[in-house]
């Protein structure tokens, strides 16, 4: 579930005894993402009960569907965040590459199976461009993100015009709408599998090892070996790609590129960015990742948004909803942190 | 805009009995922008109003909690949830609030894109508002006039990622290039049709500039109010400005003369005739594939709610400005676009 360097969960393959087991019974009870699947499985049956309509078969594929962009855009945040940075410019790169890719299949008629990777490296490109300025200059990626948020947008809005790309290759819409047994959206499912595969890279990679070494101590790590600029560099290319399919599947799902589709600046990602991976567990500090919880912290806020929208609670009340949770969150880990190592767990 | 309700109400229930009659209490109206803006406050009581009038079985304005894409679309997905089956909708994006309109004609439901058009080809039935070209283009040329046929133009406008932007600085653009170069556009601040921007860079703009500058139109909501605040302030009125919309501040200092004029558009109007036309077409009514839709750069189908100028002298009766308006709008719909056995 989680990966941390000093985490003796890596070695769980090892025999355990009974001590062993108990203890790690209690981490488990105690962990993030048990709390947050248990009040997700509260939420979604309290919803499911009181809410008319909550269950419907086009109210869990809209959610669903929802669930895999948010916790794709998570998920970008969340592989930033692994080093102590952060990424103010997943929104723009979201919204850089899906004009990328609206250019490379519709106005250039690229094949998808060509469009598609390019996109994803050009995002990945525009990560690496983050990655290696962050490194080369010293200052904190909050800055050099914020100037790239507006620089990367800016370029885009002054090279396509603010056109959309509204003629793309009747896949992409159609994917957006599949449902797989008539309730799944293949974009729910995609964020599944990423969520599999990064939780590998971090456990049993050089890399991705590398990068929560040296999130967790940037100096030691210097020490041990790791060259830490070129793992930030990687940090950022892996958020930049992980945008970049965010951008996609958004563009999948709303069946168009669109400049506006993460706001102005690509603003409107920052909140569900963040929100997943503090909520699932990742610490702001660097050092520890939860790929699982930052799946559940995406699940968790948009089954409270859809909800919270069918009991009309007010729709401005959602907002603050979900600043509360993002604040209960980092309140929550704190004081779990604590109570670990007050027990000498941690 | 509430002075308009008991009068547009007096005016439509006359003219509409047999419609109200008609109209099934399963007409769920959700009218719905793309995130808080004045302008859209009519459409609240234009929803009240209908609901009351065609006898509807809701009529209930919804607003995102802020201008965001997929907060819209999340909300638009919750309420085809909650039993809408008619949608009233200002675009969150010309092309991208698409795939939910094909969402809600999936479900059974159908859209009318209100006060911001719909990218052809779009499930929504056609697209109702201010032909915002044309407003810009005439509130240039009244502001022309009354500059006297020269000087420079500052135009403040709104979003960039707005498609409708482009068209109002090109209209913009082409009364000034009619006047053969003697008033030229020299400025044009856009992205701003929210406060913070709106008053950091109008007033910025001014304060090095104003000395430069002999006219001011504005056509977004904000910047108007904006502008309008600062000519106010600095109490000059050698600059002459035209705004747009109703807002208190641009009436007032249109008023009191430092404001020249305002293009009025017709919000009110676009939420209590869309909910009548949508109510009409679920009661069995079609579109008419020959009727006398205009076409802009979104749509083919595309109808114009109305947009008037007023100057001071007729600041005090605006009202029936707009009424004179969606009374054209609404008597003539039926005839003009729907065919109803």
């Amino acid at each position: 579930m989680n990966q941390t360097v000093a985490n003796p969960s890596i070695a769980a393959d090892a025999p355990q005894s009974p001590q062993g087991r108990a203890s790690a019974l209690t981490r488990l009870l105690l962990s993030n993402e048990f709390g947050l699947a248990v009040l997700l499985l509260l939420t979604f049956l309290i919803f499911a009960n009181t809410l008319q309509g909550f269950s419907s078969t086009f109210s869990l594929f809209t959610i669903g569907r929802q669930i895999g962009i948010n916790t794709m855009i998570g998920l970008a945040m969340m592989a930033v965040i692994v080093t102590g940075g952060l990424d103010l410019s997943v929104g723009a790169i979201g919204a850089c590459t899906a004009m990328f890719f609206g250019y490379l299949a519709q106005a250039l008629g690229l094949p998808l199976v060509f469009a598609i990777p390019l996109a994803i490296v050009f995002g990945a490109g525009l990560g690496f461009i983050n990655g290696i300025t962050v490194v080369k200059s010293g200052v904190h990626s909050f800055i050099i993100t914020l100037a790239s948020m507006s620089i990367f947008f800016g370029l885009m809005i002054f090279l396509t015009k603010a056109q959309s790309f509204n003629q793309l290759p009747a896949e992409v819409p159609s994917f957006g709408k599949w449902k797989i047994g008539g309730l799944v959206s293949p974009l729910l499912v995609i964020s599944m599998l990423m969520c599999v595969v990064l939780s590998l890279f971090y456990r049993f990679t050089t890399l991705g090892r590398s990068m929560l070494a040296a999130g967790a101590n940037p100096k030691a790590a210097e020490l041990s070996g790791i060259r830490t600029g070129h793992v930030i560099t990687a940090c950022h290319v892996l958020t930049g790609g992980l945008a970049a399919l965010a951008g996609l599947m958004l563009t999948a799902r709303t069946g168009a590129a669109i400049p506006s589709m993460a706001g102005q600046l690509g603003q409107d990602w920052l909140l569900p960015a963040f929100l997943a991976p503090v909520l699932g567990g990742t610490l702001l500090a660097g050092g520890r990742v939860s790929v699982v919880g930052t799946f559940l912290g995406a699940a968790f806020v948009q089954t409270m948004t859809s909800g919270l929208l069918l009991m009309r609670i007010g729709e401005f009340w959602i907002l603050a909803c979900l600043g509360v949770m993002l604040l209960l969150a980092v309140l929550t880990d704190k004081a779990r942190q604590s109570l670990l190592r007050s027990k000498g767990m941690v | 805009m509430k002075t308009m309700k008991p009068i547009a109400a007096a005016m439509l229930l006359g003219t509409l009995a047999s419609g109200a009659a008609m109209a099934g209490a399963d007409t769920k109206v959700a009218l719905v922008p793309g995130g808080p803006h004045p302008y859209f406050a009519a459409w609240e009581q234009a929803g009240k109003d209908a609901m009351k009038d065609f006898n509807l079985g809701a009529g209930d304005y919804r607003v995102p909690a802020k201008w965001e894409l997929a907060l819209q679309s999340t909300m638009l997905e919750s309420l085809i949830t909650e039993g809408y089956n008619s949608f009233l909708i200002f675009p969150g994006d010309a092309v991208g609030t698409n795939s939910v309109a094909a969402e809600i004609k999936e479900a059974g439901g159908m859209s009318i894109a209100t006060a911001g058009c719909l990218k052809d080809p779009t499930p929504a039935m056609f697209c109702m508002g201010t032909d915002t070209g044309n407003s810009a283009y005439l509130g240039t040329k009244e502001l022309i006039r009354v500059m006297g046929g020269k000087g420079k133009i500052a135009h403040f406008t709104g979003f960039l990622v707005d498609p409708n932007t482009q068209l109002r600085i090109d209209a913009v653009q082409k009364a000034a290039d009619e006047t053969n170069g003697a008033v030229t556009v020299v400025q044009v601040i856009a992205d701003i049709d929210a406060p913070e921007p709106a008053n950091e860079k109008i007033n910025a703009y001014l304060a090095a500039n104003a000395a430069g500058v002999d006219g001011i139109v504005t056509t977004a909501w904000v910047p108007a109010v904006v502008a309008a605040q600062a000519l106010t302030k600095i109490g000059d009125k050698r600059i002459k400005m035209v705004g747009i919309d109703h807002d208190e501040v641009v009436l007032k200092a249109v008023k009191d003369g430092f404001v020249d004029g305002t293009m009025l558009q017709n919000p009110y109007g676009q939420g209590y005739i869309g909910s009548y036309v949508l109510d009409k077409l679920r009661s069995g009514c079609t579109l008419k594939e020959d009727a006398p839709w205009k076409s802009n750069a979104l749509t083919a189908k595309f109808v114009d709610s109305g947009t008037v100028f007023v100057d001071a002298k007729q600041i005090d009766t605006y009202v029936d400005a707009m009424r004179g308006i969606t009374k054209t709008v609404l008597a003539n719909f039926e005839g003009n676009y729907l065919n109803c056995k």
